[in-house]
């Protein structure tokens, strides 16, 4: 999930970390991916790692499901809007129904394509620049009211309401065919100021057939995997008439078998049975539970502690934000907990990216890179529990698109300083780029960082670590909730900031050009001025527009040795995260397609 | 406290101490409004001149700079900051309405400003969590002000003796320890390792008063006994300064019961202090409790606070700046009434 | 309570010990209280401590920021029983780091006390100043200082002081404060004085009023005497014992503010130590690692009281009319 993880962070970052968040190493991602066979050796480090969902037995239907939060909110429950991994697989799973989802499976199956509101997986037309659906008889929402095209079309043209639905993801701007001004602005803004010549331009993008059975969308270019888009909510459906706007965040109107009973920003949210959902018109959803209690705003120590007590109603508890560092030794030595936890990659990737523009020479930055105690920044995040040394950015469940690369010569693979190297690297900048080389030395290199207690400490390592090889760091905090609206801010005069992304869909077209790209979603690098970046760009888009899937990841890998070599940003860890639940708690899997708990699945153990 | 106090006025006959103390009161309300004008204005303008731009804020990243500017029209922010102020104070006596046509919203008087993180009008969102946070501070404040007066006169009584040694102790661990790290401790003690209360769920008394109990009395007394342990510091020396007061000197030497001395006079004497600062803390709290409602997750006013601090919601962080102003001011304004009431050379001339 | 007789007899005391000066007086009061001598001991041995921390730290051989993964396990946490305590780290190390506790809480001690003890020496001179002032001129000035008083008075401080910590710390930044903590640091302690002096003003403020009228202070003013006679004569050494009790009071309250602005995200920056960065740490791990939990927590409240206790046994042997044979 592209921006998933860094909404996911965002909201994390208000109190205190979850382990996931942690700079650090090297594995894989057992979770977005589609087609691609996920290799099971990556996982076999993990001699804790559960196998999820086999050992649950039957599921009964009942009770009361308890999810434990430190958010105030679900960030956004506006189908539009949402873009965080646990509220896409929480709404998704209750409320929100997609024509297409991933499977409501453990492991790889989690990875496949199924219809949901659509009969079929969508079928391309013009090598997958038009693609129809077929849609369900029988899909009703809350009201008892039919699902109807109409509303799918509805719901995706909100998205170009840009001023209102804000903070979801925008394939629909960038992919659908809707002309553009001058500016580069989509002609189409949104259907509550749309004008009727605008809304027509929309209309035609987005069909709907005579009978209402088959919505089409037609694209500016070929996306050949255009269905895994839809999975996104931001592709369901919404009834005009109860569109509320900016307060349809508050107020979204269900089409899965659970409804809102009470939402309480700061302290709860309450689903119950949609009565009016059936079975019948639902192919992939069990809906065991009678209702959910999201409880907000729980310190994530108060958490942790609650699941590991498991007394009362937190025997039927789930956490949305994964275990605290220091509760893994607690929760992983002692066997009472065997049964209830589980050690597993998610989606995303951790990095440090550079200021490129400031820190232009790549020996300083190869210098940064081997001096740096990896060892010591993965230890502080739980150890081997924060995940595995990254060798770039494509995670090895990417099966099509990862490769091995080759690290730098002389780097540490277990992640402990090289100092001598990081020096010797440090003496061929000083000739070769003084200025950068007085800056990294002498001055400082300015670090961003989040003001969170787990950050007070990566970042003393990082000061301290590096100090034995010469280079300089200068600390500065910034709020957690404004972290990256900060470093993605042009006028942010940092050297060195540090990010976490993951995949939208199996395929690094959604993370090479969204963390390189000038034009991408999540570049901190300020890479444009860089001597390679020409080279970089057009191979980039050399792959974007390759057809064939395996020449494709043969290109993205390739792409990732590249950036290895260049050293815009280092990588940091392939990144796992930890999970503990109630004892009668059943289901309790990581979904891959968002790594976290599919919590609609989730039933109460009799 | 007032000038007005200390004028000899006070020390009249009766009937013309009550046309003065009416006056006074009167004073003293006129003065809270100046007050709060001012501090409405200082608060706003303050917060104004942050380096925040509140309508770049409404929208995500995606956001355009046209789409900001019409966010800013909508909202007011791109009058003068006068004008906004203005704006500001018409709204909590008329209401406000932001925006024109279809996407046009209102709120109504009093109106502190619309939340867009919360999708809610201020008022509204102070109107819900302020009702927790007056229930926290009124227990906490009667249980610490037994407990703080009870402990420090004991405390006073016998000086040097161990009960003031030990309360010596205890006070020291209350004053230095800081509410989070004591909240959670107890938190995890009383609730995860001892069982002995479910964890709390805060539900509003009416609603159900069980879980409203038991969600409270943690936070009641993590906060009673944290700042008890100043009132018992200052009871205790304000009641060893009373009992070498010659009054009370003068009540002995006539030959009164001890307790009656320390009930009628000692205590009254050592009460003055106390009142003072006790107001001023409870109207404190009322202004919200931040650290403990967020380690006992009770969504109160001061969790309502931190939060638009750390969403960098202004219209929320000034209208709750406010309305705790408001409370203290209010508590001041009692505070100075009582003041003049409580002085026992008034009582005893 | 005393009955009348030891009254008298008190009274006598009292009559007679006015003959010595009081400044000795008070302390061969102070001296006799062994109590009240040992806590001032333990404040100077943390004070000394805090100023030569590096000092101290070389001579046991420490480092506050020295990393040592040795001593943690492949959690990252302490590897060791009592958080790893050793001969090497005596208090043991600090989770995900393996920096020396003891080191840190020497370190530490520094900070927190140069913020207690500058916020507090600042509120106190201000309060007192403006409240003796306040409450012995009375009239137009006391009506200014009041109502600026009343003013402060009527701003939630915790909230306002969280609000502004980046924009007025990068303001301090820019106006030539060393950027980081020096910044930071400075920040906090002007902020917690400019709302802290207003308690301090408005107790010594009823204080001087309630003086004013008493017998001996107007037999000074009738007397003729002048305005620093009236002041540092009369008034302030009769108002010793409230201003040092709340001086005893706020230090520590001081030092419990600074950490609960590192619980809240905007305390001080890493890598350096204070108390409260230790203490709003070390509640996280209280399950996984109790040690750490306790060290900073004691350290504290040893200090404080301390602090308490010597304020009292100053407060006792300051005030003249005190002595063992109180009242009950």
């Amino acid at each position: 999930m592209g921006e998933t993880m860094k909404r996911r962070i965002i909201g994390f970052l208000g109190l205190a970390l979850s382990a996931s968040l942690i700079a650090s190493a090297c594995g894989s991602d057992s979770s977005s991916r589609g087609r691609n066979a996920v290799s099971t050796d990556t996982f076999a480090s993990t001699d804790t790692l559960a196998i999820p969902g086999t050992d649950s037995g039957t599921p009964t239907t009942g009770g009361t499901i308890h999810i434990l939060s430190q958010l105030e909110q679900v960030t956004h429950l506006d189908p539009q809007r949402n873009y965080t991994g646990s509220d896409l697989a929480f709404a998704g799973s209750t409320m929100q129904r997609t024509l297409v989802s991933y499977a409501f499976a453990p492991g790889s199956d989690g990875s496949q394509l199924v219809a949901d509101l659509a009969t079929d997986i969508g079928t391309p037309t013009e090598g997958g620049k038009v693609w129809s659906f077929t849609l369900r008889d029988g899909a009703t929402y809350e009201d008892g009211s039919a699902v109807t095209c109409a509303d799918i079309a509805y719901g995706t043209s909100r998205v170009f309401a840009t001023d209102i639905i804000v903070d979801g993801p925008t394939y629909a701007i960038s992919y659908l065919d809707i002309p553009q001004d001058a500016d580069g602005n989509s002609k189409y803004p949104g259907p509550y100021t749309a004008k009727a010549d605008q809304q027509a331009l929309f209309d035609k993008a987005v069909a709907c057939s005579e009978d209402g059975k088959t919505i089409t969308f037609t694209l500016s270019r070929v996306v050949a995997d255009f269905n895994y888009t839809v999975t996104l909510l931001a592709f369901s459906p919404v009834p005009k008439a109860k569109d509320t706007g900016e307060k349809y965040d508050m107020t979204p109107v269900s089409s899965g078998p659970y409804k809102i009973e009470s939402y309480e920003p700061g302290k709860s949210l309450v689903l119950v049975r949609n009565e009016n959902w059936s079975k019948a018109s639902d192919p992939i959803r069990n809906a065991y539970a009678d209702s959910f209690v999201y409880e907000f705003a729980l310190d994530p120590a108060v958490i942790d502690e609650r699941l590991i007590a498991d007394a009362g109603d937190d025997q039927y508890a789930v956490g949305d934000g994964g275990l605290q560092p220091e509760n893994l030794q607690t929760v992983f030595t002692d066997d009472r907990f065997k049964d209830r936890r589980q050690d597993d990659y998610d989606p995303y990737v951790s990095f440090t990216a550079f200021n490129v523009k400031t820190v232009s020479c790549v020996e300083v930055r190869r210098a940064v890179y081997l001096g740096l105690d990896r060892e010591a920044l993965r230890t502080a995040g739980g150890g081997p529990y924060t995940g595995d040394f990254a060798d770039g950015y494509i995670k090895p469940a990417l099966a099509d698109d990862y490769a091995p690369s080759k690290l730098p010569e002389g780097l540490n693979t277990d992640g402990t300083p090289n100092v001598e190297a990081a020096k010797a690297s440090l003496e061929e900048a000083k000739t070769k780029c003084p200025d950068v080389y007085a800056k990294a030395t002498v001055e400082g290199l300015k670090f961003f960082h989040p003001d969170t207690p787990i950050w007070q400490k990566l970042v003393s390592i990082w000061i301290e670590s590096l100090k034995a090889a010469g280079i300089v760091i200068k600390p500065t905090a910034v709020e957690p909730s404004k972290y990256y609206p900060t470093v993605q801010n042009e006028e942010t005069d940092y050297d060195i900031s540090r990010g976490t992304w993951g995949p939208d869909w199996p395929n690094a077209s959604t993370m090479i050009p969204e963390l390189f790209l000038t034009t991408g979603g999540f570049n901190l690098t300020r890479n444009g001025d860089d001597p390679a970046y020409k080279q970089f760009e057009t191979d980039t888009k050399a792959a974007l527009d390759e057809l064939d899937r395996k020449a494709q990841g043969k290109k993205w890998q390739a792409l990732n040795q590249f950036l290895v070599d260049q050293l815009w940003s280092i990588p940091g860890t392939f990144t796992k995260a930890q999970d503990l639940w109630g004892s009668k708690v059943g289901n309790a899997y990581r979904w891959s397609s968002t790594g976290s708990f599919l919590f609609g699945e989730l039933y109460v153990k009799q | 406290m007032s000038a007005k106090v200390d004028t000899p006025l006070f020390y009249s006959p009766l009937s013309y101490l009550r046309i003065a103390l009416t006056t006074f009161i009167a004073r003293r309300l006129l003065f809270a409004l100046v007050l709060l004008a001012a501090v409405s204005l200082f608060t706003y303008l303050l917060f104004a001149l942050l380096p925040t731009d509140p309508a770049a804020l409404t929208c995500g990243k995606n956001c355009k700079p046209e789409l900001i500017e019409a966010n800013r029209v909508r909202l007011g922010y791109d009058k003068p900051i006068y004008e906004q102020y203005v704006q500001f104070v018409k709204g909590i006596f008329a209401g406000r309405t932001y925006g024109t046509g279809d996407v046009a919203f209102t709120c109504p008087a009093p109106s502190l400003g619309y939340s867009f993180n919360q999708h809610e009008c201020v008022s509204t969102l102070i109107g819900k969590t302020f009702p927790v946070t007056a229930f926290l501070s009124l227990g906490a404040f009667i249980l610490w002000m037994l407990l703080g007066v009870g402990t420090g006169t004991l405390a006073a009584l016998h000086r040097g003796k161990w009960q003031d040694r030990l309360t010596s102790v205890v006070t020291s661990i209350g004053v230095s320890l800081p509410t989070f790290y004591v909240g959670l401790l107890v938190l995890f003690s009383v609730v995860i390792w001892l069982q002995w209360l479910p964890f709390p769920h805060y539900a509003s008394p009416t609603d159900n008063l069980h879980d409203f109990l038991t969600a409270m009395i943690l936070p009641w007394i993590t906060l009673a006994v944290l700042s008890a342990a100043s009132y018992t510091r200052i009871t205790r020396n304000g009641v060893l300064e009373a009992m070498n007061e010659d009054f009370v000197r003068f009540g002995v030497a006539k030959g009164l019961k001890n307790r009656t001395v320390i009930r009628k006079y000692v205590l009254r004497a050592a009460l003055i202090p106390i009142v003072t600062i006790a107001g001023l803390d409870f109207a404190a709290l009322l202004g919200g409790a931040i650290v403990t409602e967020s380690v006992f997750s009770l969504p109160g006013m001061g969790r309502l606070a931190i939060r638009s601090v750390t969403d960098s919601d202004l219209p929320v962080l000034v209208g709750t700046t406010l309305v705790a102003a408001v409370f203290i001011v209010m508590a001041n304004t009692i505070v100075d009434i009582i003041y003049g009431i409580l002085d026992p050379r008034v009582r005893l001339k | 309570m005393s009955t009348t007789e030891s009254a008298v007899g008190e009274l006598a005391e009292y009559v007679l010990i006015e003959s010595k000066s009081p400044g000795r007086l008070a302390w061969e009061r102070f001296r006799r209280d062994r109590v009240a001598v040992t806590a001032s001991f333990v404040v100077l041995f943390f004070v000394g401590i805090a100023l030569f921390a590096p000092l101290v730290c070389k001579a046991l051989g420490i480092n506050p920021l020295t990393l040592d993964r040795k001593a943690l396990n492949d959690f990252g946490l302490p590897n060791g029983p009592f958080g790893a305590m050793s001969r090497k780290h005596l208090l043991g190390v600090e989770p995900g780091t393996g920096r020396d506790i003891l080191a840190r809480l020497i370190y530490g001690a520094r900070i927190s006390l140069l913020v207690g003890f500058v916020s507090t020496l600042l509120t106190t001179v201000i309060g007192v100043v403006l409240g003796i002032v306040a409450g012995y001129r009375r009239g137009k000035i006391d009506a200014i200082i009041s109502r600026f008083t009343d003013l402060t008075l009527a701003f939630p401080s915790l909230l306002l002081i969280i609000a502004l910590t980046r924009p007025f710390t990068q303001r301090l930044e820019s106006l030539g404060v060393p950027e980081g903590n020096p910044a930071r640091l400075t920040y906090i302690v002007l902020v917690l004085s400019l709302f802290g002096w207003v308690y301090v003003a408005r107790i010594v403020r009823g204080q001087t009023l309630a003086l004013r009228e008493r017998e001996f202070v107007e037999a000074a003013r009738a007397s003729g005497a002048g305005h620093w006679h009236m002041v540092f004569k009369e008034l302030l050494p009769n108002i010793w014992a409230p201003i040092i009790v709340i001086v005893s009071l706020s230090l520590p309250g001081y030092v419990a503010v600074e950490s609960t602005l590192s619980f809240l995200g905007v305390g001080l920056l890493p890598p350096d130590a204070s108390w409260g960065v230790m203490l709003g740490d070390s509640v996280r791990y209280y399950r996984a690692d109790p040690a750490y939990l306790f060290v900073p927590g004691v350290a504290l409240i040893v200090l404080v009281l301390a602090f308490n206790v010597m304020g009292d046994g100053i407060r006792d042997a300051l005030d003249p009319k005190s002595d063992r044979q109180q009242l009950g």
